[in-house]
């Protein structure tokens, strides 16, 4: 998956879109969702080299959707809720307002069709 | 500028074209389906090449304005306007959650009429718009065609759970 246009704010909802597109990547993410984890726990379960891991998690880190501690051993990931909340319910705003939109447009055409068969308005 | 990335929504209503028009064009029937879960507010609406329409979405105590301008107006099948974010004086703003999204959407809609129903098609260009904008726009509806669908309502859940 190609990354392109990255801004430097951790609110940068265009690089947290473009980090989403990849499936290996949200399954990291749902993961952290859990609890932290190292590159090593967080490969185990994907058939990935540990670097395979890292670039994955480098990509998250830049759109600002985890951070990783620096002074540990370990280097823990973990998820940053916040602007992957944000793009989250950003998309899901965006997605919803026609659908749900059109569905209160079926309704309304729906009563108007029964006005109008009762008695034909002059217009 | 001839490969600007396109949002497309199909939907078929159950009524003549002429009913759903009217529906699209008429500011209290407007304002009875538009937005969803909200108080909508036509504070204007003139539906011809040049006129606008103002709107107000309130929920929680909070409001959200958008500009929309029409360009092409042809009843009962083609709507199309300039759709944008506003302040609360109509000012044009850009969008508080994602600087980069278009500032100008160019928004057509066409009805089209058979046996009753009314198959509708309505399309999203970015107008006018920086590289970046186009940009923002292809990942963001990128996104959403793709079907992220599973996964992210996984996420979601545990995002929320993870908040609460």
């Amino acid at each position: 998956m190609e990354q392109v246009g990255y801004g430097q704010t951790s609110e940068n909802l265009d690089a947290i879109f473009s980090a989403l597109a990849d499936p290996t990547r949200r399954a990291i993410l749902a993961r952290l969702a859990a609890g932290e984890a190292s590159v090593n726990e967080l490969a185990a379960p994907f058939e990935m080299s540990q670097p395979a891991v890292s670039k994955h998690l480098k990509v998250l880190e830049r759109a600002g959707l985890v951070e990783r501690d620096i002074d540990q051993q370990r280097r823990p990931a973990r998820l940053k809720a916040e602007p992957m909340a944000a793009a989250v319910s950003w998309l899901e705003e965006f997605k919803q307002f026609w659908s749900s939109s059109f569905d209160q447009l079926d309704d309304l055409l729906d009563e108007l069709k029964q006005v109008e068969t009762k008695g034909p308005k002059n217009e | 500028m001839s490969e600007l990335p396109t949002y497309v929504l199909e939907r078929e209503f159950d009524a003549p074209a002429e009913l759903v028009w009217k529906t699209w064009t008429e500011a209290d029937l407007l304002a009875r389906w538009y937005g969803p879960r909200v108080e909508t507010i036509v504070h204007q609406l003139e539906v011809k090449p040049g006129g606008l329409w103002l709107n107000e979405m309130k929920w929680d105590g909070n409001s959200n304005y958008q500009r929309v301008e029409y360009t092409e107006v042809t009843p009962p099948e083609r709507l199309v306007w300039l759709h944008s974010m506003s302040d609360a004086d109509w000012n044009v703003v850009p969008n508080p959650m994602m600087p980069d999204w278009p500032l100008v959407l160019l928004t057509t809609v066409t009805f089209e009429e058979a046996n009753g129903k009314t198959k509708m098609r309505l399309t999203w260009v970015p107008h006018e718009a920086s590289e970046a904008e186009i940009t923002c726009f292809a990942a963001a509806i990128g996104g959403m065609d793709k079907g992220w669908g599973a996964g992210m309502e996984l996420l979601a859940e545990l995002l929320a759970e993870l908040q609460s």
